[in-house]
This record gives structure tokens, sequence and C-alpha cells, in this order.
């Protein structure tokens, strides 16, 4: 490689603090938390890592987004590298519904005993919010390419209003199925019933976490469009595994 | 920046390249303590260095557990992977240098639960497979086993994602997919394999979790679960995890055979729309064959039968492209091609005899016996790790600007490869006999004492054969002679850049010619 390019400034390796800083909070927040509230019971220290891990994770978050906000690198990858995430992520699901589909295919008989009359109108209203926000994210990624930036912020918070009535709605029914008995450890039914449909749910809070990321640079006017489509395709997704969670865990 | 911080906050590839590196050869030599402990521990019948079995089943579950998840699979795809592609390809960087920095210190996360197993109290005691019920009642902690399997698998997706960007959108003009290196088509197959299979793995053993401390009853056949469940995800994720391996390490081998035989890659195109093409398309579709005996339909028994041995004829395709790739070549045998090519004769007897292990009345005898651990060590966990070291040989001087000593470098081979064909073959034919796998003393079986006895033998000879190796890089990165840019006269793109290579890799994107491709030796002889 010849050397004589003049006016070339120095190369300087890159570097960055927050992917350090956010796993030393994960490891924290998540694996150490969980050991030692449910395998050591020592509730106090599991919540100690809670409080130590969550915030140093959040820091890391947040530096990284104000890093890659501005920043050059992966400008448009991020799209795609979305649709590959979202293959593995729907994986996850996969393997949830076959084990389900195994579980109830070779029962004798279905639902278990122990299992309660599912409802019916609030799994509707859920579907419907969750198929709005879709909608409103969509119209707001129209509104930022027309460039009408406050149009756009107004459909964001809309889109974000509807994910949280959605995970309200979710929380409801949950803690009104516990009070029928209905709970983790009732029988098979209530085992997947809890994990698909809070597994979708921490996909509902994820997607929210992308959108309030791009939501609160976007109120001091900075927004990365290229992060905006990435997040609303991820929501596109959680909505589509909706459709799967609710016609097989509710109506089926 | 000081320098020490421009390497534990580094986004660049090659600096993330070395940490997995680092990392993954810390989990080889713990998990190939653990193998050292059980060989001897299995010199003599009876309790040899240890009285409790339950350490012996924590050895068993760290070996397994840190050599494929800690080891083969990071080196691979982490360190292989993010060292070379970038240079392959023309690139300055990967597609999301930030994320690549954060899946490597995720691994390293996931270096650190497993090593807690050997402070915490009641340490996982379940294999690397972690099979229920077992492990949903053994008083072992299970759960970190879960969370080093979760953030491992993590950081592989992260990286998935990564590659498959980077390649797609980031070759430098003239580098088209079919002048693509044979290596980065296999690491771009196992990184979609890693996305497909991975999170399958991840559910699994956070299902086993859940029914241990959560009370739920995925496993629990009282209550309407299936243990048969945990066994089908398990090795849905597990039998293709074998071609995540396979794929980058032949795909290393690949480079290192056609460089020093000076010969274009035999049968390009059969190779990489033939051979890793037709491995991501049949590896779902073959897993049952690690259930033969846990009950099932015959109709499945004989259809996985079908498909496992229709995977050969890919895996067959890929092997016949590297021997064309010696014929007649000016072959060369320095120290990173020895390795290579006992990757090749090691492969070769793995596969052979994995033959047998797809046929459902052959396994219902040969299941659980030593039969099946010779078979995939050496398919897998021996041929692996030569590739592996191999290619840390191969691009040891682009990597540290330095030599290694040759003569060291064949003595290690040579030890490692007379050690490992002792230990393994022994193992096969012991299991013929009925020797079965896992077990702490075989009291019943006093007949195979003196067998036991030559492999541990053996083991010692490979111990000494991959110090011998990991001292040559050590003192070689300090002390080696100054290498140059293309010590092996190689026509592929990595080497065209200055050693070591600078941040940004060239000054300005690679222009490659019409006619270039990375294997361009000219005409075959």
């Amino acid at each position: 490689m010849p050397h004589d390019t003049p006016a070339a400034p120095a190369p300087h390796w890159e570097t960055s603090v927050y992917p350090l800083i956010i796993t030393a909070g994960l490891l924290v927040f998540l694996p150490l938390a969980f050991v030692f509230k449910f395998v050591y019971h020592q509730p106090f220290v599991a919540v100690l890592c809670l409080g130590v891990g969550a915030p140093v994770m959040i820091y890391g978050i947040a530096g990284w987004v104000r890093e890659a906000i501005g920043g050059e690198h992966g400008e448009g990858l991020a799209f795609p590298a979305m649709g590959w995430f979202i293959l593995a992520e729907a994986m996850i699901f996969v393997s949830f519904f076959a084990s389900y589909w195994f579980m109830r295919l070779n029962a004798g008989t279905w639902p278990p005993v122990g299992s309660v009359p599912m409802p019916v109108v609030l799994p509707l209203v859920m579907t419907a919010a969750l198929v709005l926000s879709s909608i409103t994210i969509h119209l707001g990624e129209a509104q930022l390419e027309r460039g009408d930036q406050a149009g756009f912020r107004r459909w964001l918070m809309l889109t974000v209003m509807l994910g949280l009535g959605f995970l309200s709605m979710s929380i409801y029914e949950w803690s009104h199925l516990f009070h029928l008995g209905f709970n983790f450890e009732t029988n098979a039914y209530s085992t997947i019933f809890y994990t698909i449909t809070g597994f979708h749910g921490s996909h509902v809070l994820v997607g929210l976490g992308i959108f309030v990321a791009i939501l609160i640079p976007a109120l001091r006017g900075r927004i990365n469009h290229h992060f905006v489509r990435t997040g609303a395709l991820y929501w596109h997704f959680v909505d589509l595994i909706w459709f799967f969670v609710v016609s097989q865990v509710y109506f089926w | 920046m000081s320098s020490w911080k421009e390497w534990i906050f580094t986004t660049d590839h090659k600096r993330v390249g070395i940490l997995y590196l680092i990392g993954s050869m810390a989990a080889f030599g713990v998990a190939g303590l653990m193998a050292i402990l059980m060989r001897i521990e299995l010199s003599s019948i009876g309790p040899t260095i240890t009285a409790d079995p339950s350490n012996y089943n924590v050895w068993l579950y760290f070996h397994g557990a840190a050599m494929i998840l800690g080891f083969q699979i990071p080196a691979l795809t982490g360190f292989f992977a993010n060292y070379v592609i970038p240079l392959m390809i023309g690139a300055k960087d990967v597609a999301f240098p930030r994320l690549n920095a954060l899946s490597v210190w995720l691994f390293y996360a996931g270096i650190v639960l497993a090593l807690l197993t050997f402070v915490i109290p009641d340490p996982p005691d379940v294999m690397w497979t972690a099979y229920p019920p077992y492990s949903t009642i053994t008083r072992g902690n299970t759960a970190f086993y879960t969370f080093t399997v979760l953030t491992l698998g993590f950081a592989s997706i992260l990286g998935g994602v990564n590659f498959l960007t980077t390649v797609a959108y980031m070759r430098a003009p003239g580098v088209t997919w079919n002048k693509l290196n044979i290596f980065v088509w296999c690491t771009l197959a196992a990184f979609v394999l890693q996305l497909i299979f991975v999170p399958v793995l991840g559910t699994a053993v956070t299902l086993i979790t859940f029914d241990k401390y959560l009370g739920t009853h995925f496993f629990d056949p009282l209550q309407g679960g299936d243990v048969l469940i945990y066994q089908n995800l398990f090795w849905f994720y597990s039998h293709p995890a074998v071609y995540v391996i396979f794929l980058p390490f032949i795909g290393v081998v690949y480079e290192i055979v056609a460089t020093f035989s000076k010969n274009p890659v035999f049968n390009y195109k059969m190779v990489v729309y033939g051979g890793v093409f037709g491995i991501v398309a049949i590896s779902g579709v073959v897993w049952v064959h690690h259930l033969y005996v846990s009950g099932m339909a015959d109709w499945i028994r004989i259809g996985q039968m079908v498909t496992t041995l229709m995977i050969s004829i890919p895996v067959g395709l890929m092997v016949i492209g590297l021997v064309g790739t010696l014929y007649k070549g000016a072959i060369d045998f320095r120290a990173p091609m020895l390795w290579a090519l006992g990757v090749v004769f090691l492969f070769l007897i793995g596969g052979l005899t994995g033959i047998p292990l797809a046929i459902p009345s052959l396994t219902l005898h040969l299941s659980d016996t030593y039969y099946v651990v010779g078979h995939f060590h050496y398919v897998m966990a021996v041929a692996g790790t030569f590739a592996i070291f191999g290619g840390v040989y191969y691009f040891f001087p682009k990597m540290t600007g330095r030599m290694y000593h040759e003569g060291t470098a064949r003595w290690g081979f040579w030890l490692t490869f007379i050690g490992v064909n002792i230990v393994f073959w022994t193992m096969m034919s012991i299991g013929v006999d009925g020797m079965p796998r896992r077990y702490y003393d075989y009291a019943h079986f006093p007949q195979f004492l003196r067998a036991h006895q030559l492999m541990t033998l053996g083991a010692s000879l490979i111990g000494v054969g991959f110090a011998l190796a990991v001292i040559n890089w050590i003192h070689g990165a300090w002390k080696g002679e100054k290498a140059p840019d293309n010590p092996w006269g190689s026509r592929s793109l990595e080497w065209t850049t200055t050693t070591p290579p600078p941040p940004g890799n060239w000054a300005e994107v690679p222009k490659v010619a019409e006619d270039w491709n990375p294997y361009a030796y000219g005409q075959r002889r």
C-alpha cells in the first residue's frame, strides 16, 4: 500500500465504551438477579442487583443511541439487519408454538383440569389496539417521508400510547386470571399460556423501548430515518405474531 | 486514550476478533483441563482422584458446554469471522462495529457465568444436554447453564445479523458473490443456521429454568407436559450446531489447502451451491437421529435415517472439493497445511463412522456407548479444533506481524495427531464392545482397564501438543521474526494489506482486477 498520500488523517482505532457498559449491566440485571432470587432465595441481593444493573444498562443504551443517531456507521443497513434479527425472533415463537402443539395434540383431554374459560372481548380489544398501532406508525413514517416532523411525532406518540394500552390490558387480564386460580403452576395449558403471552408482551415492551429511544431525540428534532424504518419493521413483526398468539392460545 | 482502553472499548473488527480468540482459548484451556481430569479419574477402577461422582459430573458438564459453546463456536464464528471476513471482502470494518463489540462482551459474560461453575455452591451437573427430568430435579444450579447459553446465544445472533449484513452490502467493488472465498460462504451459511436454530436452544433451556424455578409444567407428564419436547427442541438446535462448527472449519481448511497447494479450489460452484447450500437446506430435518432410542414411531425413524444419510452427500461434495484442490498441487507441508491435512484425515474417519449411527437398528446398540463419543470427537471436536489451530497458524503472521517457530509447530501437530488417534480410536473400539459413556467408574467392565489407561496416555500427548502450540503463539507474538505482508504467496484479498493491518484495513478501498479471484493460481497443471 502506498504511504505517500499526503493529507490523509492518521488512522486511529475506533472505540465505544457503551457495549461493555451494557454487557456489565445486563449481567448483573438478569442472570445474577434471577439466580439470587430463585436459586439462592436472597431477595434482598436480587433487588440490589436489579437496582444496580438496570440503571447501568439504561445508561449504556442511552449513550449508545446518542452515539449512533449522529454517527455514520451502519447507515441504511439497520433495516436489512433487522430482517435477519426478526428471523431469529420468529424462531423463538416457532419453538413455543411447536411445544404447545406437541403438548396439545398428545394430550388425552384439552384443556386439562384446572383451566378456566378464556375471556373473549378483551383479546379482541387488544388485537384492535395492536393493529391500530401498526397503522399509526405507518402513517407516522409517511409524514416523515413528506418532511412533516411534527406530524411524525404525533403519530409516534399515539403509537406508544396504543402499545401501553395493550400492555395494561394484558396486565389486567393476567391478574384477572390469577384471581380465578389460573397461574403459572396450574397445568400445562396455563404454563404455555403465560409463557407465550408473556413472551409476546416482552416483545411489545422492547418495541416500545425502541420507540421511546426514537421519540426522545425526536422531541429535540434529531431524527434518524433509518432508525424509524427499522423500529417500525420490528413493531409490524410484533403485531403479526400477535395474530398467531391470539388465535392459538385464546380462541382455539 | 491509553492503549489498554483502546483494547477493551474497541469496535475494530480485528481487535474484537483477537478478544474472541483470547476468550475462546481460555475456555479451551479450562475445558481441556476437565478432559484431562476425567481421563485421570478413569485410569483406574474405583476412585482415582475424587471419591465424589458429582465432581465427575461437573467436569463432564463443563468440558462439553465450554468446548462447544465457549470454544469452537466463538473461535470459528467469532474469531475467524471477525478477523478475516472484512479483510477477505475488502471492507473497512463490519456493518455494525458497536454491535460487534457488544457481541464479544456478551461472549465474555457467558464465559464468566460458565467459570462461576467452579466457585458457586451446587454447580451445574447436567452435561451440556441438560435433559429433563434430571436437570429439573438436580441439586445442581441449572439456572447458570441456562444463562450461559442465553448470553452466548444472544452474542451469536447479534454476530449473525452483523455478518450477513456486512457481506451482503460491504464487499469491495469487483468482489462478486462468485468470487467470495469459500470461508466467507461457509461462515455466512453457519450464521444463517445460527439465526434459525440458536433461538430454539435458547427457548429449550429457558423452559428448563422455568420448570425448575418458576413451577411451570413443560416437562412434567403428570400435568400434561412431556420431556420429549425438550429433547426435540434441544436437538433441533444442537444437530445444526454441528454444521455451525463444521462449515467454518472446513472453510478455514479450504483457504489453507488452496494456498499451500497453489491450486484453484476444485469445482468452486459445486462446493458452494451443492455443498454449503445443500447442508443448510437439509440440516434442519435430521435432528431426530439423536432421539432414536427415546421412543417414537418407526416411520419417523426411517424418514430421519434417509435424511441423515442424505446429508452426507453435500458434506461429501465438500471433502471431494478439498481432495480435488490437492490433486497435482505444489503442496507445501508447512505447519498450517499439516493441521489442515490432519482435519481431512480425521474428518474422513469421523464421517465414515457416523454412517452406522444414522441407521436406527445399529444405533439401538451403539447409543450411549463410547462409540458415539469417539465418533463425534473425530468428526466435530477434534477435526474442528485442528482446523482452528491450523487457521490460527495460517493467519498468525497477518495478525501479529511476526512468525511462529516452524519446528515447534510441527512437533505440536504430530504429538496431538498421534494422541487424538490413540484416544478416540480406542474409544470407538471399546464402545462397540459395550463400554457405556458418562460413567464415573467401570467396576462392572474390568476388561476395559487397559484401554482406559491407553486413552489416558493419549490424552496427555494431546495436552502437551496443544500446549506447545499455545506457547509457540505467545512466544512468536512477542519474539518471532518479522513477517512479510504475504508470507504464503496467497492471492486472497486479506494478504494485500500491510502486516498487521492498520485501523480501517486499507488506506483506500482495495481495487481488484477484472480476472482476479481469491484462488487465481493459474491453470491446473
